[in-house]
């Protein structure tokens, strides 16, 4: 659906996206995981041709981006990572503005715009003023105006940032039923969770780079299997000396805590019982340690 | 380049223009207000005011003399405004535009449909402010009305694209004040309005007829005074038309940088 072949995009001297190869199958969820920074939204500008490459081959739906966009933009529905609704209209005037830049035949529109409200559970605003909406309900209209055109490739930009919990599992929830109903989606997120919840493979991008490919799962059995223990840093020259002499673990230091990454569960529960530290959480190894081992490097934590 | 592939092209910079006039309907009193408003206390201030002292310019009261100018000056102020401020808050604070671009609009389609609206907006205004200066009896022979329809059409498009430009130019929206006060109110108090050009220097003179409102104002002249009206409008409209060919292709040019990177 998507083929990216040493796709570059320079911006003077610095380069935004460098060099990437990435492909994305009909009917996947295949998503971009990275710091702010990283070139994940670049790629995605390039892909509707927003963003215009610099160098390299990208083609979506068999299409150039460059010469053919408006025939790329017909097919796919994009939540962007700012909202840009349009203050001046109402949610129901909004949607049917965007019905007519679909192109969607005058007596479908009405109907459409209620169905989909009706699916992000947004009927109520219908006639309200954008300035009246929470951020939550903003965000569900976005995903509206993305879903118009029954979009073959739905692209979702940084979909959750800023939202609160009850939100996010909601537009979670959405994301997987329209990946269930045959939707292709394209994701970034710097979320390590939200990508590991969604997406059947992803690409870690660090400085415009891709520097890990495959499934979640595959990513952390491969560069960081096993399980974490997270202790308070008052026990930190205890456990520094202790990882010294084991070659497989893995230490890792932030402002909240000593991260300890193991092969087994045993490893950790025998440094509460045989040295008396109680570790403060224990869990298995996830994307967020594939993180770290790839980039040495520390991602968001709110996920 | 097929016929369907321009034929949708029209259809979206209609959409374009259909937004603006959705939203412009919705505040219609305060949108419409200044265009009406101000003609109409210059011609109290200044033509009863002023043309008590001032009671022959080339041959007609000041009132008679003011009356065009003030027609056209309102597709001036109103396409300005429209693709200026109104453009760039929709451009930069709401970031509308780049959701636009996610549809099949591309820059081209945006940029067309803005014009199109400043163009019809300068044509009503025009319209609407001279019918009521002709009934006051200042226009020589109302049934030439219509022509001041053509007249605000071609003064708003190249006004609208200066807009646009400045839009695409200024780095914060209170630089929009700097571009109005040496370049919108410059053009409007030396376009020939207020008083006959002809008595200017010859260097004031030639910067006016650089700009696109005199042009106006000389279409407008010959309709009230109905003086020359067909050799006016060729050689003037004839200037506009390519006046906005220029400044429309620069300020697209700028606009797109700003979008598309």
């Amino acid at each position: 659906m998507i083929q990216a072949r040493s796709l570059e995009k320079a911006f003077g001297e610095f380069k935004a996206v460098n060099n990437i190869s990435i492909e994305v199958k009909k009917g996947e969820c295949f998503g971009l995981l990275g710091p702010n920074g990283a070139g994940k939204s670049t790629f995605i500008g390039m892909t509707y041709g927003n963003v215009q490459r610099t160098s390299g081959e990208l083609s979506v739906f068999d299409l150039d981006p460059k010469t053919q966009s408006r025939e790329i933009k017909k097919r796919l529905g994009v939540v962007t990572q700012d909202n840009a609704l349009d203050e001046s209209l109402s949610v129901y005037e909004n949607m049917m503005i965007y019905c007519a830049f679909l192109g969607i035949p005058r007596s479908e529109r009405k109907d459409r715009v209620d169905e989909l409200l009706d699916y992000m559970n947004l009927s109520h605003k219908k006639m309200a003023p954008i300035q009246t909406l929470s951020g939550g309900m903003k965000r569900r209209l976005v995903f509206v105006r993305a879903l118009l055109g029954k979009p073959e490739l739905l692209i979702l930009d940084e979909p959750t940032t800023g939202l609160d919990p009850a939100v996010r599992h909601l537009l979670w929830g959405k994301v997987k039923e329209l990946h269930q109903a045959g939707t292709t989606i394209l994701l970034t997120t710097h979320y390590m969770h939200e990508a590991e919840v969604l997406c059947d493979r992803l690409v870690i991008m660090n400085q415009g780079q891709v520097t890990a490919e495959g499934s979640p799962q595959q990513l952390i059995q491969q560069t960081a299997p096993g399980f974490v223990g997270i202790f308070g840093l008052e026990g930190k020259i205890k456990i520094q000396a202790l990882a010294e002499k084991q070659e497989d673990w893995h230490l890792h230091e932030d402002s909240s805590g000593i991260y300890l990454r193991t092969q087994t569960l045993k490893d950790l529960t025998g440094i509460h019982s045989e040295h008396g530290l109680k570790p403060l959480q224990i869990r298995p190894s996830n994307l967020e340690d594939v993180f770290l081992k790839i980039t040495g490097q520390e991602l968001s934590n709110d996920a | 380049m097929t016929l369907s592939y321009f034929s949708e092209f029209f259809k979206l910079c209609f959409h374009i223009t259909h937004r603006n006039w959705i939203v412009f309907k919705k505040d219609f009193i305060a949108n419409i207000s200044p265009t009406v408003a101000d003609p109409a206390l210059i011609m109290v201030s200044l033509g009863l005011g002023l043309g008590s002292y001032v009671t022959n310019v080339d041959g007609m009261t000041y009132m008679q003399f003011l009356a065009p100018g003030l027609t056209i000056a309102t597709a001036l102020f109103t396409s300005f405004f429209e693709s200026s401020y109104g453009f760039y808050v929709r451009m930069t604070f709401e970031n509308v535009f780049k959701a636009m671009l996610t549809t099949p609009m591309g820059v081209t389609e945006i940029v067309v449909g803005e014009m199109i609206w400043v163009g019809l907006k300068g044509a009503v205004m025009a319209v609407g402010v001279g019918v009521v200066l002709a009934l006051f009896g200042l226009m020589q022979n109302p049934w030439l009305i219509p022509l001041l329809s053509v007249v605000g059409f071609i003064v708003a498009i190249p006004c609208g694209a200066m807009g646009l430009l400045s839009s695409a130019m200024v780095r914060n929206i209170n630089q929009f004040q700097t571009v109005y006060s040496f370049v919108i109110a410059p053009l409007y108090f030396l376009s020939g309005i207020f008083f006959p050009i002809e008595e200017m220097a010859p260097a004031v003179r030639t910067l006016a007829d650089f700009f696109p409102l005199i042009h106006g104002v000389r279409m407008a002249q010959a309709i009230f005074w109905q003086k020359e009206i067909l050799s006016t409008f060729v050689i003037h409209g004839g200037i506009l038309v390519v006046q906005s060919l220029v400044i429309c292709a620069i300020a697209f040019n700028r606009i797109q940088k700003r979008l598309v990177t």
